[in-house]
């Protein structure tokens, strides 16, 4: 049996929004998302953040693997959606939504540097604990193979727009994921207690409208994308012989001939990683290359936060103020 | 004299050195740089250190051998391989990382690497339970009752909105809500006898049942809360001046003082689940082994005693007309390990039968007639070919493949992955026109194909298809639990 992770999402958007070819047939999302700017304060995304009374809500998360799926209803039907951050909108599987597609024939781009077909359509409805969206643009492409590695039915990916004008904490322990409301400065609507206590706050950025952060490996300030939807961390195998000797390779996996692609990966041990000021130690992550995404980006992407960042602690990322901070687990890794 | 010490001094040094050189430490084998992998390679390593080498960096063993005869260039399937010299004892060796993108779309966003890295499988399948007893604090919290299973939640009369997800509902989150009632919150579920596990959603938080000791690792740090709904009651009448009574069987490995009995108006009962199969047991009455009393049906135990035996299932009846000159016919199956010798088939009025316990699943089976293998002749559906051709019996079937085109079709057969794609293994069987298949399927997706004379098709009832790598999409089949 074989182990996946995902780092998609990251690239399933980009093509759309890259101000390439692809992006003149889809008027939908025309407008800011063309933007070249590498450095962009502030969320500007296509979907409209959501609607509904509450000021806040619990979603508990439901764990498979590495991966972590809420429940949400989509029109009529309900079923899970993998939490991804590392996707920039929502994306629906085409196994459950192939009557819904409105135009296709979009080529997309992923982390393995292949191409593929997607499509996009439009979703009337789609609530999530209190919380509901319409009007939503979606990408529409397969995602069987994650069901049929996890075992689990996957109606799509709820990706970072839906978290536009949002605070979000991603709260493993408690399998929860809490969204709150914000004003127009960033801070909660909310009349509950704000009892977050950070231990570190960085700012984050978006670039192509994905979530990056910077981190700092072997004394280097390096780019990587927040992808809550990355069984692993990721980093680049072309960093700089300075970041990579601070990782500590433990296997390698040659992948000749197995449907995910033939790129040889790492699995490596970050050594010296840190996040502002705060030292995380002994994270694992994968080695591998990014170049093909870096390309599609038009930006040298460094690495990718993914589940063994997100197991650190709890984690609240503020969509308005553009901030990440972390509580560590106080007797874990950090 | 002290010459000689100092020699054995230099040599135990000597070998110590050796020794320390020919450490083999992983996190110090390999190194990236600049999209190169380097492997630092001790030329006194020995096998096991070798073959350690070789998995944990999925190193051909071949390459290994090449490295060790001394080439400094190697070409192994197409990779080009160099191996430069560090010192009198250790090679470098080195290659460009390979970077091929997957060419199929169905995986293009999707990365694999050895499951084994990281532990980190998907949702594992829980053990089904042989029996079970619920270990409530609060008897009022869970009741079973004529396949009704009601579970109650005291108290948080403040929460807004209590959810119930389990195993039963494939842990939703939305799809069971509880009502609230004077005490707290409340909801009746339609459920089969078995085991399941589950929590209760508070306002979005998981919670535990307070009420139920029985628990099971969550594998992410918590407890899951767990229930059986029972199917079965053991009862042993009088006996009302014994101390203390026990149930023990197969089912518990006989363990003795595991399920203790309740005296309840001059009878001792326990209520528990049973899986469906056949189980021996005991009472044990203040130490004293007895078997039921009430129960005809026992059997040796092999130590010159007996037990009391209890079938739970359906029992099927394999027939076989005819055949009234036989000597013997035999029943033999995959169920019983394709034993020629252990089911021996009973002569009736017109012909043979068997009855035999079952449980739910795909079974094939074949008669014995004199030596003779058979399929059931009164059995249409098959699986295989040719030799390979046996009877196949979906015992409690759950799921009904039906074709309702291609009536003048020779054969059709349906392939999956509930089958491994095997061509062969299904095949269906056509009335009026329309080709059918029973199954039973465990809860979970599967994918599939029919194959109709040959050529491979998406089943044309089904609107559920997924991309797969030939660009021809299969079927995609849901069995909910």
């Amino acid at each position: 049996m074989r182990f996946f992770f995902r780092v998609i999402g990251t690239a399933l958007f980009l093509l759309f929004s890259s101000g390439n070819s692809h992006s003149e047939r889809i008027p939908l999302i025309a407008g800011p998302e063309m933007n070249h700017t590498i450095y962009i304060p502030g969320l500007r995304m296509g979907n409209a953040g959501p609607a509904g009374e509450p000021e806040s809500v619990i979603i508990p998360l439901k764990r498979i693997g590495r991966l972590f799926m809420i429940e949400a209803k989509v029109d009529n039907l309900v079923g899970n959606f993998l939490f991804d951050t590392g996707s920039s909108q929502l994306v629906l599987n085409s196994t459950y939504f192939r009557k819904y597609i409105l135009m296709s024939g979009v080529e997309g781009g992923g982390i393995t540097g292949s191409t593929g077909e997607l499509s996009r359509t439009r979703v009337g409805r789609l609530d999530i604990s209190g919380f509901s969206y319409t009007n939503l643009l979606a990408d529409v492409t397969s995602l069987g193979h994650i069901e049929n590695r996890r075992g689990v039915k996957i109606l799509g990916l709820f990706g970072a727009s839906m978290l536009k004008g949002l605070e979000v904490v991603i709260d493993i322990n408690h399998n929860e994921l809490r969204l709150y409301r914000l004003d127009k400065s960033g801070n909660r609507l909310s009349v509950q207690k704000n009892d977050f206590k950070a231990d570190v706050t960085e700012k984050v950025f978006i670039c192509r409208n994905v979530l990056f952060v910077k981190v700092k490996i072997g004394g280097k300030f390096l780019d990587f994308c927040l992808d809550t939807g990355a069984e692993s961390n990721v980093i680049s195998c072309y960093a700089s012989k300075k970041v990579l000797s601070t990782v500590t390779i433990l296997r390698r996996s040659d992948l000749l001939g197995v449907g995910s692609g033939e790129s040889e990966v790492f699995l490596g041990k970050l050594n010296d990683f840190s996040l502002g000021e705060h030292a995380i130690t002994n994270m694992q992550t994968i080695v591998t290359s990014l170049g093909t995404l870096s390309s599609i980006y038009d930006y040298p992407i460094d690495g990718m936060l993914g589940y063994d960042f997100f197991e650190q602690g709890e984690i609240s990322i503020n969509l308005v103020k553009s901030e990440i901070s972390i509580s560590f687990n106080k007797t874990g890794k950090s | 004299m002290r010459k000689t010490k100092t020699y054995l001094l230099l040599l135990f040094l000597l070998l110590l050195g050796q020794g320390a050189r020919s450490q083999f430490n992983p996190s110090t084998v390999c190194r990236v740089e600049n999209g190169i992998m380097y492997f630092t390679i001790d030329l006194n390593w020995n096998n096991t250190q070798k073959k350690e080498l070789t998995r944990l960096f999925d190193l051909d063993s071949t390459l290994l051998a090449a490295v060790y005869s001394g080439k400094t260039e190697i070409d192994l399937k197409g990779a080009k391989w160099e191996v430069k010299k560090l010192n009198s004892h250790q090679v470098e060796l080195s290659k460009s990382i390979r970077i091929k993108p997957e060419k199929t779309s169905s995986s293009k966003d999707v990365f694999l690497v050895d499951d084994r890295w990281m532990n980190a499988a998907g949702e594992a399948e829980r053990e089904s339970a042989v029996y079970g007893v619920n270990r409530f604090t609060r008897i009022s919290v869970f009741r079973y009752k004529e396949s009704i299973a009601r579970f109650f939640l005291p108290g948080h009369k403040e929460a807004k909105k209590v959810f119930l997800s389990g195993s039963f509902n494939s842990w939703s989150t939305q799809q069971t809500p509880m009502q609230p009632c004077d005490s707290g919150w409340i909801i009746d579920m339609k459920l089969k006898p078995g085991k399941y596990s589950y929590k209760y959603i508070l306002d979005g938080t998981w919670t535990e049942d307070p009420f139920n000791r029985l628990t099971e690792d969550d594998t992410y740090g918590g407890n899951n809360s767990v229930v059986y709904c029972y199917n079965r009651i053991f009862m042993l009448r009088g006996h009302t001046d014994a101390h203390r009574v026990f149930l023990a069987g197969s089912f518990n490995n006989w363990k003795e003082e595991e399920l203790s009995m309740v005296a309840v108006k001059g009878n001792w009962l326990i209520s528990m689940y049973l899986h469906e199969g056949t189980h021996t047991y005991k009472f044990i009455v203040d130490k004293a082994w007895i078997t039921d009393p009430d129960n005809k049906l026992k059997r040796p135990d092999g130590a010159g005693n007996f037990n009391s035996v209890i079938e739970i299932g359906q029992s099927i009846v394999f027939r076989l007309k005819g055949f009234e000159n036989a000597k013997n016919v035999i029943l033999a199956g995959d169920f019983n390990g394709w034993n020629t010798g252990e089911l021996f088939m009973e002569k009736v009025k017109d012909g043979w039968q068997l009855a035999y316990v079952l449980g739910p699943g795909n079974y094939q089976y074949k008669f014995i007639v004199d030596g003779k293998w058979m399929i059931d002749p009164a059995n249409p559906n098959t699986s295989g070919s040719g030799e390979m051709q046996n009877s196949f019996l979906a015992n409690k079937s759950n799921y009904l493949f039906r074709l309702d085109k291609f009536p003048s079709a020779k054969k059709v057969t349906i392939a999956g992955s509930f089958n491994g794609w095997n061509q062969d293994n299904f095949i269906m069987v056509q009335k009026d026109g329309k080709w059918t298949f029973p199954i039973y399927l465990k809860p979970g997706k599967y994918t599939y194909k029919f194959i109709v004379d040959g050529k491979w098709i998406r089943d044309p009832g089904n609107d559920l298809w997924e991309e797969n790598e030939y660009g021809t999409g299969n079927s995609v089949l849901w069995i909910e639990p």
